[in-house]
């Protein structure tokens, strides 16, 4: 029987809505403001009208709330509903937090409802408001009256994501799953709630201790329970398998239930299929022991008659809901069959195998899509039999690659991949290079790389890997990556052996002499006849004359960079054949004035190499030696790039250890270590700035452990440590200022032209209560400020009792150009000692400053205008600096946000342009902003630091900040 | 798990969202952007799978409206297309022959069916009595307050309609 809604011609579901059915008769009069202005977004006629109403209606909304009247209830939710469908829109919507978290702390049921969906709508990880709201959620999941609030404070601590709230609230999640007194609804939304929990914190719940409390909860007879906590354990497991082992008896014995018992109660039959969501669930949570059928446990036995029921009684139904239901469990089997591989029972894989042959070739796209997919985690699991098996599969596979649909045609590239080897590379790769001509854009460029991989991996011979890859470069040169045909150039030098070269440099002749090769088949042409053309120039018609000429008549259609390359090239034919010298000569005088930097320089050197003698020259034109082979193909690891890892633990990335995404892993870890300042949204664990009272601080700062009869002072932390923070923050938007046994500030901030927002998070992490407690800030003239306190801790002092925390929100605007962070002095008093400890705030020139991107030309232009206005210091770093640190110094300058100007950059500087903003006035009125540009050299282990801005002081300021920061990489 | 939810119209328009994953406002934009491109662009008879940056786009038409599910790639990818379809149902118990003004009138109380489906990205139920069980019991729990309380978000439950 079919479900009347997956008619798509069903006439209500399309608008407008027939007449007879009475669509306002059942809005009560009370929401009607709602469903006016839904309404009226809906007859706006165009994106502007919509807007404009928008704008005006969330204007309103605003006057509403900031007026003193206070709100009834009905307008309350009114408003707030209105701002959601606002924000839903794509409207930004940064005021109502606080209605929201009034409403959720209500006690009325119905404020809570609309508080708490608003809530998990509106506001995401990260927002300030999240800490105003643990205190309600708290009460509601623990010392709620009913059942109704803990659901809703748990399905928003689910929704919501915030680290904030899960620090906050992990310890209650679990008490209330595991409480007895739970009701299977509250249940089940505990055990997701601690499912989130653990995918952000992993390690906090202990398995051990934990593994007791599941399977008392998979014995639990309701459904729905069930199906989270499988939820769960499969989030546990896929961190820590061996705490969850003995679960598989649990997930076994349910999985037979439903699977060969068909035993159900009749509210969870999904078009007659028991539960088809929780048999994948089960099945998933087994696929993480893939030894799992060779333990020779009892359970072997049911687990193989459940797959083999699953396998063979599934069939296409008329109902296209119970044929997807019933599929996706059999994929789901194959799946699982698939990762216990030849551990697993022979005749189980057989048939998966021939299922899945059958599904290749079938007309419903979804069943085809997942046939090929389901293959290629086979074919990359196993190289045997089954390889064997599906490469006779290979002719409907490359079908499937004409496929009309762009998503079938990406699964048929991936299995032709995954399927080749020595044997069948020659066909497929020639196959792909047939389809490449026909191709799109969509799948060209992946297709291009995979073939290049293939062929240089499987190449019978190398002749026939630079001929595919030549290939490639004629039929879609603009998808050939760099990489790819520095490769071949790797290859060609390093075999120097046979006559591969030889053949390369006769080959190349051949494709440049067209007037129409590609600009990277020039590129190639140019790098091969300069380095091996003289093994080809007695040949007829092929002298060294010939050679250059069949290069130069490209020129005047290739790039720079090209251009560049045949330079080269030319200065080694300059070299190698004394005739054709009176031709190359005037063509290196000529480029001496190009536009082009790089052009004019090396002309300029190739120039005098031929004044310097015949000697030097000769040295400095040898041919190259060969290049250092990588282990891993830099193809391999622009192919990895393409597929980052994904949000679990993927079982089979992780069961192959010799997939270049393994390999990659610890490889790039070392080639590039991870600039630190580009790390942003993703909440990190370690500056524990919003809750930090979880772990005891380190490093007490000695001489204190006798509690002294008199007050003393303290007021020094570690300078070192001062400092490095400080740097820390320059580039980051959040990070702890300050810390030490007694007081941890952190730091939240956000700069928007001369505008910036600053959050301080001071709190008392030691046993006693701060009295006076106090952050002092001194006005300065170039800041203006304005402070939200609600403690007072900016203003006569307050009391922070152990584990509280002040917070200060400050708005800053620049209103002149300025060198010195402001200062914060955080003095309090204990019962024995008076603390002070005097700190700068991380609001530099920097802050207000936004990238500017400009080319070379500008930036020569204005460097050499502002060179009165210089600031300038040489600093030493700890090590010598290299490739990857100026990776770092690179990042460093976009995280002081400025923008790179890479083209005036050797590998040892670094150069960028930004302008500051702020917020005063010139005579016309305009805003004032100040330009700045930035150079840092490096020089073995120093760095030189020159910044030249409009303004001397904010040229200092600016030059101190990168000190500070490069200091502290 | 799912990472967003999207109901789509065949206009473009966008009738609900529901973010699980941790996406930025300038994330969440683009990728309704991009998400309502791609599926809006696709031609009929393809499959319901488009692989997006490292995820899977999973959706399906009903009438004028596209459900868009995202998923990891290693996901389940046909039974993400049946829990689309059970909210759908769910959504056509509740309302009674749902229609796409249905949801844009009373999209809280899509959000609220939603939110007793699945939560954090993961269903946790799949009765579709249980769920407009806790449906129902919501919305008399907002019902009675209004009774004793000043006017309350009045609702909808019209059995008689059906």
């Amino acid at each position: 029987m079919q479900y009347p809604v997956v008619d798509p011609n069903r006439p209500t579901l399309t608008s407008p809505a027939p007449l007879y059915r009475p669509l306002y008769l059942s809005i009560t009069s009370t929401a009607r403001g709602l469903q006016n202005f839904i309404s009226d977004l809906r007859n706006a006629k165009s994106k502007e009208d919509e807007s404009k109403r928008v704008s005006k209606e969330l204007a309103n909304i605003r006057s509403k709330f900031t007026a003193s009247g206070s709100l009834s209830s009905y307008q309350k939710k009114k408003y707030v509903w209105k701002l959601v469908y606002a924000f839903m829109l794509g409207y930004d919507v940064d005021f109502g937090h606080a209605e929201v978290v009034s409403l959720v702390g209500s006690a009325k049921y119905s404020e809570k409802q609309v508080g708490y969906v608003a809530m998990s709508l509106l506001l995401k990880a990260g927002d300030s408001m999240m800490n105003m709201i643990v205190n309600s959620i708290r009460n509601d999941l623990v010392g709620s009256y009913d059942d109704a609030a803990t659901s809703l404070a748990l399905t928003s601590i689910a929704n919501v994501s915030g680290i904030e709230l899960m620090q906050a609230l992990h310890v209650e999640v679990q008490r209330v799953l595991v409480s007895p007194n739970a009701t299977p609804a509250v249940r089940k939304k505990a055990a997701l709630c601690l499912l989130r929990l653990i995918r952000q914190l992993p390690d906090s719940i202990a398995s051990a201790d934990f593994a007791p409390h599941i399977s008392n909860l998979l014995q639990d007879r309701h459904m729905g329970v069930l199906t989270s906590t499988m939820s769960l354990l499969i989030g546990l497991t896929s961190k820590h398998e061996q705490e969850y082992e003995t679960m598989i008896p649990y997930a076994i014995h349910i999985l037979s239930t439903l699977v060969l018992k068909k035993s159900v109660s009749p509210d969870y039959l999904y078009y007659r299929t028991p539960s088809p969501w929780l048999q994948i669930k089960l099945l998933r949570f087994l696929q993480y022991y893939p030894e799992l059928m060779a333990s020779g446990q009892a359970y072997v036995a049911t687990l193989k008659q459940c797959l083999a029921r699953i396998l063979n009684d599934t069939d296409v139904s008329d109902s296209i809901n119970k044929s997807n239901a019933d599929h996706a469990v059999l994929f789901e089997a194959i799946s699982t069959i698939v990762v216990f591989g030849d551990s697993g029972d022979e005749d189980l894989q057989l048939a998966a195998m021939r299922l899945l042959g059958k599904f290749i070739s079938v007309r419903e796209p979804n069943i085809r899509y997942l046939g090929l997919m389901t293959m290629s985690r086979l074919a990359v699991l196993h190289n045997n039999t089954n390889k064997e098996q599906i490469k006779t599969f290979q002719s409907v596979v490359v079908h499937s690659l004409k496929d009309a649909d762009i998503s079938v045609r990406r699964r048929a590239l991936d299995l032709l991949f995954v399927m080749c080897d020595q044997t069948n590379a020659e066909s497929i790769v020639d196959e792909l290079i047939t389809y490449l001509v026909a191709a799109d854009a969509g799948i060209r460029e992946q297709m291009v790389l995979k073939i290049a991989v293939l062929a240089e991996k499987f190449a019978t011979s190398k002749k026939w890997y630079v001929d595919t890859i030549l290939k490639l470069i004629s039929i879609s040169g603009d998808q050939v990556s760099d990489s790819i045909w520095h490769r071949v150039i790797v290859i060609v030098t390093n075999n120097s052996d046979d006559d591969l070269q030889q053949y390369v440099a006769t080959t190349m002749f051949d494709v440049c002499s067209s007037k129409n090769a590609h600009v990277k088949a020039v590129a190639v042409g140019s790098y091969v006849l300069g380095e091996f053309g003289f093994l080809i120039a007695e040949e007829a018609g092929k002298s060294g004359e010939v050679q250059f000429q069949v290069l130069h008549q490209h020129w005047p259609l290739i790039d720079a960079n090209t251009q560049g390359i045949m330079l080269t090239a030319f200065a080694k034919m300059y070299n190698l054949y004394e005739e054709i010298r009176p031709i190359i000569d005037p063509i290196f005088a000529k480029l001496k004035t190009s536009v082009d930097v790089e052009l004019q320089q090396r002309s300029n050197e190739y120039r005098i190499l031929g004044s310097l003698g015949p000697e030097i020259m000769e040295d400095i034109l040898r041919e190259m030696p060969a290049f250092d082979t990588q282990k891993v193909s830099t193809l391999e690891i622009a192919l990895d790039q393409e597929h980052s890892d994904t949000h679990d633990v993927n079982v089979f990335k992780k069961k192959d250890p010799n997939s270049p995404a393994s390999k990659r892993g610890s490889k790039t870890a070392q080639q590039e270590p991870e600039p630190e300042i580009l790390v942003q949204a993703e909440p990190e664990p370690e500056p524990d700035l919003l809750d930090g009272f979880d772990d005891p601080p380190p490093a007490p700062i000695g001489g204190f452990d006798d509690p002294p009869l008199s007050k003393q002072a303290v007021t020094v932390g570690d300078p070192a440590a001062v400092a490095s923070s400080f740097a820390k923050l320059l580039s980051t938007p959040q990070g702890v200022l300050f810390q030490n046994e007694y007081v941890q500030v952190g730091v939240k901030q956000e700069f928007r032209g001369s505008q910036g927002r600053i959050q301080l998070f001071a709190g008392n992490m030691g046993a006693e209560s701060f009295t006076n407690f106090k952050l002092d800030m001194p006005q300065v003239p170039y800041l203006r400020t304005t402070v939200q306190d609600e403690m007072g801790a900016t203003g006569a002092g307050c009391t922070l009792a152990p584990k509280q925390q002040a917070r200060v929100m400050i708005m800053a605007e620049a209103i002149a150009p300025y060198c010195e962070a402001p200062g914060l002095t955080v003095t309090f008093e204990t019962s024995t000692t008076t603390h002070s400890y005097p700190l700068k705030l991380p609001i530099v020139p920097t802050s207000f400053t936004e990238p500017v991107t400009v080319d070379k030309a500008a930036f020569m232009g204005r460097w050499g205008q502002l060179a009165a206005k210089e600031s300038q210091e040489i600093i030493t770093v700890s090590r010598t600096v290299d490739p990857a640190m100026m990776q770092q110094v690179a990042a460093l300058l976009t995280g002081l946000k400025y923008g790179r100007c890479q083209e005036v950059d050797s590998p040892t500087t670094c150069s960028g342009c930004g302008t500051m903003k702020t917020g005063a006035k010139d005579g016309q009125g305009n805003p004032i902003s100040v330009g700045c540009l930035v150079r840092i050299e490096a020089n073995g282990d120093k760095f030189r630091v020159t910044a030249r801005t409009l303004h001397p002081v904010v040229s200092q300021g600016v030059k101190e900040t990168f000190c500070k920061v490069l200091k502290a990489l | 798990m799912i990472e967003f939810l999207f109901l789509i119209s065949r206009q473009g328009k966008t009738r609900l969202t529901k973010w699980y994953g941790n996406y930025t406002s300038k994330e969440r934009s683009r990728a309704v952007r991009d998400v309502t491109n791609l599926v809006l662009g696709r031609p009929p008879k393809m499959c319901a799978f488009i692989e997006w940056k490292d995820k899977k786009i999973v959706y399906k038409r009903y009438a004028s409206l596209f459900f868009v599910a995202c998923v990891n790639s290693d996901d389940n990818e046909l039974i993400t297309l049946e829990k689309i379809h059970l909210f759908v149902e769910i959504l056509d118990r509740y309302f009674g022959n749902v229609c796409e003004l249905d949801i844009i009138f009373n999209f809280h109380r899509a959000y609220h069916i939603l939110d007793e489906l699945m939560i954090g990205g993961y269903l946790q139920d799949t009765s579709k009595k249980e769920v407009l069980k806790s449906c129902s019991t919501m919305d008399d729990m907002m019902d009675d307050e209004k009774e004793i309380g000043a006017g309350g978000n009045g609702s909808r439950r019209n059995s008689s309609k059906k």
